[in-house]
């Protein structure tokens, strides 16, 4: 029984978060425009027209090539694709193809199972978008609005060994492009589009089989399954004794089935050559270096220092360091704070989070600032207020954006440490509920909760717990 | 002399003196068109009537109400005594290659005879902007594939004011016609292998293709990318000059428009040729005939033009220049194969956008579907030149051939280029600031003479393509006539924005036949038309 | 590099150039082509060396003659609606055009 290792490669298409479009001053992101109002002589391929580069593509697309590994060239050219297809206005996309923005690189890929898979990137480069159609009752609807996006196009080797690892990278890659800022990397959205190239081999061999491409994969979870149902469909054909071809395959959502594609466009020869109306894109020494200082440090680098120099568990670090604003909020109050780390990373991992999620904010929207989180904590380990308070204080501090002392302040919800005054509120509890008394040394221990509760409650939640605790043993014996 | 005869610049100074109204202008250039125009180019002219060969038809559609309102306010402006700007009052067509915004810029085509451009061309824009009467658009060959005009679907095609029997030279064939016979001053063309200076010399007017790059595209239908250039056809060097100030220099909508001064034109064009080196070489006095089936001979040029070069050569000498012969141009003859490779291939891919979906000509047959849609649009919109030139650039591109064809002329290129390199290098063999040359292999041929025979046809550019490969600019000047009595264009070719030496050499080869019986010549159209 | 192009190579450029031609027209283009080709092979003869390398535009463009890239600023386009206007079929703002040829499904 042979036992068969698939071979996978991706290709990712990344919508660039630019203000305007490549090659037009048109808006990059029409999401929500009518059909055709977001479009201007040059995006729709009007006669006469030229392009004229947007810097901030090239930019954007340098950060990436960087945050990849990738050598950016300092001389790259523009080249025409032509083939027919009516999202197409100028019967050729501009793209780059033998001479692009970056080559080479790779991103490392941390698997849950504990080893790391490295994708290597085989192609780096910056192309325009095409227009979006739709079917509608025997003919096709045609939208340019989204003509002229600037894209990003990577092409990885064909490293990847699963569903579940092409499904990480695209994690990976999607966590990194929203951290630097360069994509908004939605790929129900379109921001991030991705085809897969799947084939089989005898494992260990070194060669590679025919391979299917896989279209039409709108999420990270459809790419995981598609590629899943196409490896063992390729092992089945191949153990029946029956050759795979080179097909195209359309994955369908709602069936969750894979249906074979046969589309012109992909048999065409695109006749490229140098796009005559653009001049090599020129990236000298300075504006590499400006743009370079742009990076920032990057997920997996942070995460490791995070585990290293904050004592944070992995766990911890992956979360904090998930998303860049939530990330970067963490170290400012860590550095507010300067206790230990942990402490911080667990008021933000439950309580801030939470709010987070409920309001459907991001922590860079927050009124309450990573020194207020500190000066929260703060306050709690001094016992100044109890746990529960701090958790209400967060909600205060966001609703008012005022500073947490101040808030304590006015509304005085300092604890009660005032062993007289939680004495005698203990005393009336006890005497209001005897049958409570009762059970409890009776033996239904578990009732101390619902009396801590109870002093809790009538002191408005403002009395030390802990101290409470202690007078509610001493008296109920 | 009517006032539709006097140059720009003599037109300008009565309308700063007063002593004209751009009104009148105006008035006297639209007496001329009905004069001498004829019908306009039209999809379906129908039978040929008997004016039709006596007429010029320059022009396919007109900007009259346009013009009128322009010319008013000029008038106001000057009245007001504010500056209505460089080209204020001046009558001026414009080659129907443009985008001009509420006309129909049709590319001389079928395919674009609908268009409706929303949007104008820069030069056009800036001419405009300088107070420019734009009378109209002025008839091409389609697309402007071609040295004759006879391939617009716009038919009649034009006529050479010189001889109605005769070509006007093309593409910018209305162009030249139209500023021959008086119906404009000026003219905006484009020259791509030499399409303003090949129907300048044939219809002895000037016409210069400035640098690649000196004059934005922005709104140029385009034919082959690297290598198109607007530029101005008028009747006197000066014109020329004073056009090409108010067209040139960058252009945000054009990443290819350089980022060159604009320099004075004018300023310097009285200054002579004193110590200035120009040079001729022997391959430009022998060109390549092409046989019917397509083998090529080589052989001299006719002696007329020859003569009319080495007349200017002399005359140059005697005003101070140095004249500098056996400049060798080895590379000359391949830029007629290259620019088969190279320009075709550019005009496929930018013929692509023709397709019937989103503006143009769809076809109003049924069809099965898009792929359907699109052939039978192509098919009935594009004529036979468009349609030759996308086969030859799908042939020349394919992935299996474009190492041995497409990269290979793109690598010839580089050596026409160093050719001109060589000889204008300042610190090489020839030092040279200009290289004069005949502009065209022969002088205009007859209407349906040499229309059928493409390659034929294209040998009509090959002593201006050269320059277009290189970018250099060039400009052609009218030389007097040959025995037939039709124009002789000479040219000049100069380093990278070197338009105002060129035109200063221009000026001074004017002044130096200013009194030659030759320019006191009409145009055969004028007793035509009577 | 004598070849000429035959009927079958021919057919196929027409198709891939989205043509179709009648039977004059295409045994015209095919004859011109094939002249052309002749013009076009003088340039197999010429000593090319490896080192002369290929000009996609004659001038030099230096870096100090090049236009640079554009600011990312957003100026929308005054009259979208007249680039519309200029389309053969308009549906509720979309360009409207046949469907697609049949893609195989299984």
């Amino acid at each position: 029984m042979t036992e068969y290792e698939a071979v996978i490669g991706l290709e990712t298409h990344i919508q660039l978060n630019t203000i305007t479009k490549i090659f037009c001053a048109c808006k990059a992101d029409s999401w929500f425009d009518p059909p055709n109002t977001n479009i201007c002589p040059v995006c729709t391929g009007l006669p006469g027209v030229l392009p004229v580069l947007n810097r901030a593509v090239v930019e954007k697309a340098v950060l990436l090539a960087a945050a990849m590994h990738s050598e950016v060239r300092p001389l790259s050219f523009f080249d025409r694709k032509n083939y027919f297809y009516p999202d197409l206005p100028k019967g050729y996309q501009i793209s780059q193809y033998d001479c692009s923005l970056a080559a080479g690189g790779y991103m490392d890929v941390p698997m849950p199972q504990g080893y790391v898979r490295r994708v290597n990137i085989h192609k780096l480069h910056i192309e325009e978008d095409a227009g979006k159609t739709k079917n509608a009752g025997g003919v096709r609807l045609i939208d340019f609005n989204r003509c002229g996006v600037p894209l990003v196009e990577m092409v990885t080797g064909p490293d990847l060994r699963s569903g579940d690892e092409a499904a990480q990278y695209l994690i990976r890659l999607r966590q990194l492009l929203r951290w630097l800022g360069v994509s908004e990397a939605d790929m129900e959205k379109g921001h991030l589009r991705c085809d897969a190239n799947v084939s089989i081999r005898p494992r260990g061999a070194d060669y590679l089989n025919p391979k299917t491409e896989i279209k039409n994969v709108n999420s990270i979870d459809a790419v995981r399954e598609a590629i899943t149902r196409e490896i063992e469909r390729q092992i089945h054909e191949t153990e029946a004794g029956r050759r795979i071809e080179a097909w195209t395959l359309d994955w369908d959502e709602e069936t969750g089935r894979l249906s074979k594609m046969r589309s012109k466009e992909t048999e065409a020869d695109y006749r490229y050559f140098r796009e005559p109306d653009l001049l090599p894109v020129r990236l000298d020494d300075a504006w590499r270096d400006a743009i370079l200082a742009q990076l920032p440090e990057l997920p997996l680098a942070r995460r490791a220092r995070f585990m290293a120099d904050y004592g944070l568990p992995e766990y911890d670090a992956e979360l904090l360091t998930g998303e860049r604003g939530l990330s970067d909020y963490f170290e400012s109050a860590v550095k507010a704070y300067g206790g230990d780390p942990k402490r911080i990373s667990n008021w933000l991992l439950n309580d801030v989070m939470r709010m987070l999620n409920d309001r459907g904010m991001s922590a860079s929207e927050l009124k309450i600032t990573p020194t207020h989180l500190a000066e929260i904590v703060k306050l709690v380990d001094a016992d100044t207020i109890n746990t529960s308070t701090g958790k209400a204080l967060l909600v205060k501090v966001q609703e008012s954006g005022r500073a947490p002392a101040e808030i304590v302040q006015a509304e005085g919800l300092a604890q009660v440490k005032d062993d007289a005054a939680i004495r005698a509120v203990v005393e009336a509890i006890l005497q209001a509920n005897p049958k409570e008394v009762q059970a409890y040394r009776g033996g239904k221990t578990t009732l101390m909760g619902w009396f801590v509760g109870q002093v809790m409650r009538q002191m408005k939640g403002k009395a030390d717990p802990n101290l409470a605790r202690r007078v509610l043993e001493e008296l109920l014996g | 002399m009517e006032l539709c005869d006097l140059s720009a610049l003599e037109l300008s100074r009565l309308l700063r003196r007063r002593e004209v109204s751009a009104q009148e202008i105006l008035d006297s250039t639209l007496e001329r068109i009905r004069a001498v125009d004829g019908r306009p180019g039209t999809l379906e002219p129908g039978e040929a009537l008997p004016e039709d060969a006596r007429r010029i038809h320059a022009f396919i559609s007109f900007t009259e109400d346009q013009a009128r309102a322009q010319a008013q306010a000029v008038d106001r402006q000057l009245a007001a005594g504010e500056d209505p700007g460089l080209l204020a009052g001046i009558p001026f067509t414009v080659k129907d290659i443009f985008c001009v915004r509420g006309t129909y810029s049709t590319a001389a085509s079928r395919i674009l005879a609908n268009f409706r451009a929303p949007y104008t061309a820069t030069p056009v824009e800036r001419m405009l902007a300088a107070g420019g009467l734009m009378i109209g658009k002025v008839n091409l060959d389609e697309f402007t594939y071609g040295s004759s005009n006879e391939s617009s679907a716009f038919q009649p095609s034009p006529r050479n004011p010189w001889n109605l029997d005769r070509v006007p030279g093309g593409s910018s064939g209305g162009s030249a016609a139209s500023v021959a016979a008086g119906e404009a001053a000026l003219s905006l063309g484009t020259d791509t292998a030499g399409s303003i200076r090949q129907p300048a010399a044939f219809c002895g007017v000037v016409g210069m293709k400035p640098t690649y790059g000196r004059v934005s595209r922005y709104g140029l239908i385009a034919f082959a990318s690297s290598l198109d250039c607007p530029g101005p056809l008028a009747r006197t060097v000066a014109d020329a000059a004073l056009m090409l100030r108010v067209i040139a220099g960058p252009d945000e909508h054009d990443g290819t428009a350089a980022l060159v001064e604009v320099p004075d034109y004018l300023a310097e064009l009285e200054r002579g040729v004193r110590g200035l080196r120009i040079g001729l070489s022997p391959d430009y006095f022998r060109i390549t005939a092409p046989n019917p089936d397509g083998s090529l001979n080589e052989e001299p040029i006719a002696p007329e033009i020859e003569r009319a070069v080495l007349d200017a050569a002399r005359r140059l000498r005697e005003m101070g220049a140095e004249i500098i012969e056996d400049v060798p141009m080895p590379n000359t003859r391949y830029g007629i194969p290259a620019y088969f490779v190279i320009s075709r291939v550019e005009a496929a891919s930018n013929l692509h956008r023709y397709d019937g979906a989103k503006y143009g000509y769809r076809t109003p047959d049924p069809v099965d579907d898009l792929h359907a849609m699109y052939r039978r649009s192509r098919a009935q919109g594009f004529g036979l030149q468009p349609k030759l030139r996308i086969l030859m650039g799908m042939y020349v591109s394919a992935a299996q051939y474009s190492a041995q064809y497409y990269r290979r002329a793109l690598r010839v290129r580089t050596l026409i280029r160093r050719d001109f390199d060589r000889i204008f290098d300042p610190s090489g063999p020839y030092r040279l600031n200009a290289l004069l040359t005949p502009t065209t292999p022969t002088t205009a041929f007859g209407m349906g003479a040499v229309y059928g025979d493409s390659v034929l046809m294209q040998y009509a550019d090959q002593l201006t393509v050269p320059s277009n490969h290189a970018g250099i600019p060039g400009v052609s000047l009218p030389a007097g006539f040959d025995a037939a009595g039709l124009p002789i264009g000479i040219q000049l070719l100069g380093p990278d924005f070197s338009e105002a030496d060129l035109l200063r050499i221009g000026r001074a080869y004017e002044l130096a036949t200013a009194g030659e019986p030759w320019r006191a010549a009409r145009p055969a159209i004028f007793d035509a038309a009577r | 590099m004598t070849e000429t192009i035959p009927p079958d190579v021919f057919a196929h450029l027409v198709g891939l150039a989205a043509l179709e031609l009648s039977a004059a027209e295409a045994e015209y283009l095919r004859q011109q082509l094939n002249n052309q080709l002749k013009a076009i092979h003088e340039l197999a003869a010429i000593p090319l060396d490896e080192t002369v390398p290929v000009t996609s535009h004659g001038v030099p463009y230096t870096p100090e003659i090049s236009p640079p890239p554009r600011a990312d600023e957003w100026r929308p386009y005054p009259n979208p609606e007249e680039i519309l206007e200029q389309a053969p079929l308009v549906d509720d703002g979309y360009v409207v055009v046949p469907e697609i040829p049949h893609t195989d499904l299984e």
